[in-house]
């Protein structure tokens, strides 16, 4: 029977350790400086401790953090709203949900594109606060794109999070069995406090499912960060990128170390996030 | 199974492992059995592509004129040298003796670390007729002050300038400390790219030539005391009008496409270019306003030659050789000066042509904006040693940006 | 009414950018503060005049993301019937650690691969642009064909085979009509992932392997404003045209099958 399950997996399992595996290995590897394109050194933990020490890399690594949640946390609230808002329309009305997908199909450099066109001091926005008179030149228009908090990026993610979000909270909740609530109702709750202990707790598992995937997400992101990103500090994916591709190749194995610690960053928030979100579940029963 | 699976993870793993193909024999033969050789082929040429004009002159005129002449298609690959350079220092390490570029669009830091680290291809400037017959041998032997040794054919000629509108800014400030008050006066209304970017590292050496007294104490090549001792002053000048600057200086625009989006949208006053048609361009392409003016400062503006190279594991040097011999004809030469093609200085010694083509250059209009050859040639100053360009890039990152 | 609210909201966030882009599309030379730009064909004149580029990036786009899909497919079908159906040890590990690609940075391992695949020759290439973008999207053709396989449940199968049916005539008769929408739902989703994927074809294709968003990309932030926002648009119908082709594809399937 065994070796049915394992002759089941294995077209999975062969490229997973061979691509997935094997990459993060010579990441690995390369970060503690074998394997190098100009030849092994010694095993040599100096790239971290010169990773550690730098300053900069800190406010970048605070920057990605920032970014991540606020644009993780912010497509779950949103995406969660406006499920519940299409879940109270009728079924026909229902329909116009479907727009969020747009969302959805554009590709990350066009939604960093669109935050541009929208929201620069000459974008549309502030073209049409000009027609308005509320503003009478481009200055006076918030500078949303460059406050070196990540604004934009934040903004662009957004764009992209609320459509997944909402697809995958709106998956449970229009899957949902109305008489669970209609019982909560008769049985004499009103309308928060049913949503807070029959809706929600179902409602859970796919916020956190989407705010795991949206968070790492953001935290790795490269399209976006290229576009809207600022040069102080920077993301720490574009960090990378700077120095893989345009510093010279001594410094790789510094990139590499970044990669390493962002990839066990990632790995161990998956797992501890978890743990985490059970936890919050217990205090809230007890609420 | 198992034989076949570890038959082909063989095959796959010698793939990458033939030996330099080509090398000796194309130096060793004349150039009219190259044109042979190379018929019938594709040559893949990496540039930049950040300039969507150019970028059309070579997938039109030049991509054109190869097929008919030669029956070589050429393919234009979009790819920054910096990027292209790592993408051959890898290559080389990893012992990958067939690549994939063929030709490349190169000059400055980044033909100095691929000389250096020995990616690169040649002597191969001196087997093209087109460099013998119209181009002088000594201009084009320093590139950023490194020996080309014949690794390189110049392609272009290009010069800094700054881009104003005439309709903002009616009198452009004629010196640096002009510059600076202009600055002080209209508070973030000028920025410039973020180095490591090409435009922004031009900008820097401009304020190190003009803070510092002058290009000729430079050009003896690189002297690090001369430069602990005068670099300060060129940081000293960038951070003061920091906060005068767009954003105050806490941001810069990612590169030169970025700076001139700001520009053309009127977010800032004033745009600067290592290619003195660049504004022209702009203009005839209707993205800049058509009141868009050049000038140059009286401290001077950095000129430079652009160059081609060959990549040492070019799958096809003979194409690649036969590309850039076209790029150096007069024809090639005229059609990129013309404005609404490219508008870049042509690399040729126009005194070599005949009559009739000399009259060609100088009929072509580099429009309005452009400004004129001797007033450009009156400013020009050479390029620095490229090692002073790597030092202000990096003392740029940790003074200014706190990196 | 009480659902305005919402209603403007959607159309907000999503409509109003596709409206801004074509607008954006037909007048490159918007400039602050105008509101109604002056409308020109430069952008379409412009593509039409060298469709050349355009059209390779695009049709390559589209090859390997179509491939990926086919890939990702082959990958995950067998494994996402264990997981469905069989139950060992570790397995809720295994689970979690499968997927993990789909989850870290990309950035992480591929630039280590980067390198093993210059060393083995795929660097470069359009099959090993496709094993990469199959790596990052697997995780989710594995989810849906999962969920497929729990809802299908085992019966049908058990059933036909107790009536006789070979093993493939089981799989291509009983399972596979049934998995179709799973799959359909997993496909989309591999072939967005793909389709949008700039970082990964840049540095795995090293310049070699075209792709549309490397097309895109340096239009968006030239100061040609118009070109970006045109070929956006195309970005977006392209996945919608897909959709409505496999919607459509789908429905006669199953008029078809019902028929029977």
């Amino acid at each position: 029977m065994k070796r049915g399950i394992i002759h089941g997996l294995l077209p999975l399992l062969l490229p997973y350790c061979a691509l997935f595996c094997a990459g993060l290995t010579l990441t690995l590897a390369q970060s503690l400086g074998f394997f190098l394109p100009l030849g092994s050194g010694e095993v040599t933990l100096e790239h971290y401790q010169t990773l550690i020490q730098d300053q900069g890399i800190r406010q970048s690594l605070g920057l990605s953090l920032s970014v991540a949640f606020f644009s993780a946390a912010g497509s779950v609230l949103g995406g969660t709203v406006l499920a519940l808002a299409l879940w109270r329309m009728p079924p026909g009305l229902r329909r116009v949900g479907v727009v969020s997908k747009v969302g959805l199909i554009l590709p990350h450099v066009a939604v960093a594109f669109l935050v541009l066109l929208m929201l620069s001091r000459t974008g549309l926005v502030s073209s049409v606060l000009f027609q308005l008179g509320i503003i009478s030149a481009p200055e006076e228009f918030p500078n949303i794109l460059h406050t070196g908090s990540g604004l934009g990026m934040i903004l662009a993610f957004l764009l992209k999070g609320v459509p997944f979000a909402l697809l995958l909270i709106g998956a449970v909740l229009f899957g949902f069995d109305v008489r669970l609530i209609q019982t909560a109702r008769m049985l004499g709750a009103g309308p928060l406090r049913t949503f807070w202990s029959v809706t929600l707790p179902r409602l859970l598992p796919a916020m956190h499912s989407a705010f795991i995937i949206l968070f790492l997400y953001a935290f790795g992101s490269f399209d976006i960060p290229f576009v809207l990103g600022e040069s102080h500090p920077g993301m720490l994916s574009i960090r990378v990128f700077d120095i893989f591709f345009q510093r010279d190749l001594s410094q790789r194995p510094q990139a590499m170390a970044i990669l390493t610690l962002m990839f066990v960053f990632a790995a161990v928030f998956a797992m501890l996030y978890n743990r985490f979100a059970a936890y919050l579940d217990g205090w809230r029963r007890k609420l | 199974m198992r034989v076949i699976f570890f038959l082909s993870l063989f095959l796959a793993l010698t793939a990458g492992c033939s030996e330099a193909p080509q090398e000796e024999s194309v130096l060793r033969q004349d150039y009219a059995s190259l044109e042979n050789l190379a018929r019938g082929t594709e040559v893949r040429w990496h540039m930049w592509g950040g300039s969507a004009q150019i970028n059309q002159w070579v997938d039109t005129y030049v991509a054109g004129e190869m097929k008919r002449l030669y029956d070589i298609s050429v393919t234009r690959v979009p790819m920054d040298a910096p990027v292209f350079v790592n993408k051959l220092l890898t290559e080389k390490a990893a012992g990958k003796n067939t690549g994939t570029m063929d030709l490349l669009w190169i000059n400055g830091e980044n033909f100095k670390n691929a000389m250096q680290a020995g990616v690169l291809f040649g002597p191969f400037a001196d087997r093209l007729p087109n460099f013998t017959a119209w181009y002088d041998p000594q201009k084009s032997a320093h590139d950023f002050g490194f020996p080309v040794n014949g690794f390189e054919a110049p392609y272009g000629r290009a010069q800094f300038v700054f881009e104003y509108d005439t309709e903002r800014t009616p009198v452009p400030p004629a010196t640096l400390a002009e510059l600076a008050d202009w600055i002080r006066a209209n508070p973030g209304r000028f920025t410039y790219p973020q180095p490591p970017d090409f435009t922004g590292s031009a900008f820097l050496r401009q304020i190190f030539y003009a803070t510092t007294g002058g290009h000729e104490q430079y050009m003896d090549g690189f002297n690090p005391d001369l430069y602990a001792k005068n670099a300060p002053l060129a940081f000293a000048w960038l951070s003061e009008l920091g906060p005068y600057l767009w954003q105050e200086g806490r941001t810069y625009p990612k590169d030169a496409a970025a700076l001139d989006t700001l520009f053309a949208r009127g977010e800032i006053d004033m745009a600067m270019s290592y290619h003195p048609a660049h504004a022209q361009m702009k203009i005839l392409e209707k993205t800049y306003p058509d009141t868009a003016k050049t000038f140059v400062l009286a401290e001077g503006a950095i000129f430079n030659t652009h160059f081609t190279a060959i990549p040492f594991n070019a799958p096809n040097k003979a194409g690649a050789m036969v590309l850039a011999n076209f790029l150096m004809s007069p024809e090639a030469q005229l059609s990129k000066f013309k404005p609404e093609n490219w508008g870049d200085l042509p690399a040729l010694e126009i005194a070599k042509l005949d009559e009739e083509k000399r009259r060609a250059f100088d009929a072509v209009d580099l429009g309005a904006a452009t400004l004129g050859a001797d007033a450009l040639s009156a400013a020009a100053v050479p390029e620095i040693a490229s090692e002073y360009l790597e030092l202000l890039e990096r003392d740029w990152d940790k003074i200014i940006l706190g990196h | 009414m009480r659902h305005a609210p919402t209603i403007i909201i959607l159309a907000l966030l999503f409509l109003l950018p596709v409206g801004v882009l074509i607008m954006q599309a037909g007048a490159p030379g918007w400039r602050f503060p105008e509101l109604m730009p002056e409308l020109t064909f430069d952008g379409l004149c412009f593509i039409a005049a060298r469709p050349g580029p355009f059209l390779t990036a695009l049709a390559s786009s589209l090859g390997y993301s179509l491939v990926t899909v086919a890939v990702t497919l082959a990958m995950t079908i067998l494994p996402a019937q264990v997981l469905a159906f069989r139950t060992f040890p570790g397995k809720n590990l295994l689970e979690g650690l499968l997927l993990l690609p789909a989850l870290v940075p990309a950035m992480t391992f591929s630039m280590g691969l980067h390198f093993i695949f210059i060393k083995i020759g795929l660097a470069d290439t359009t099959p090993g642009v496709i094993l990469v973008l199959s790596m990052i999207s697997y995780p989710y053709m594995l989810r849906a064909l999962t969920t497929g396989y729990t809802l299908m449940g085992r019966e049908y199968a058990v059933c036909a085979r107790n009536l006789g049916a070979s093993k493939r005539r089981v799989f291509l008769e009983v399972e596979l009509p049934q998995l179709l929408p799973a799959m359909a739902a997993g496909a989309s989703v591999v072939f967005l992932v793909a389709f949008s994927e700039y970082f990964l074809v840049f540095l795995i294709g090293g310049g070699s392997v075209a792709s549309f968003t490397g097309y895109l990309f340096p239009l968006i932030t030239s100061s040609n404003r118009g070109l970006g926002a045109l070929v956006t648009l195309v970005f977006l119908a392209v996945p919608i045209v897909l959709f409505v082709v496999l919607e459509l594809g789908l429905y006669r399937y199953h008029r078809k099958r019902w028929m029977r």
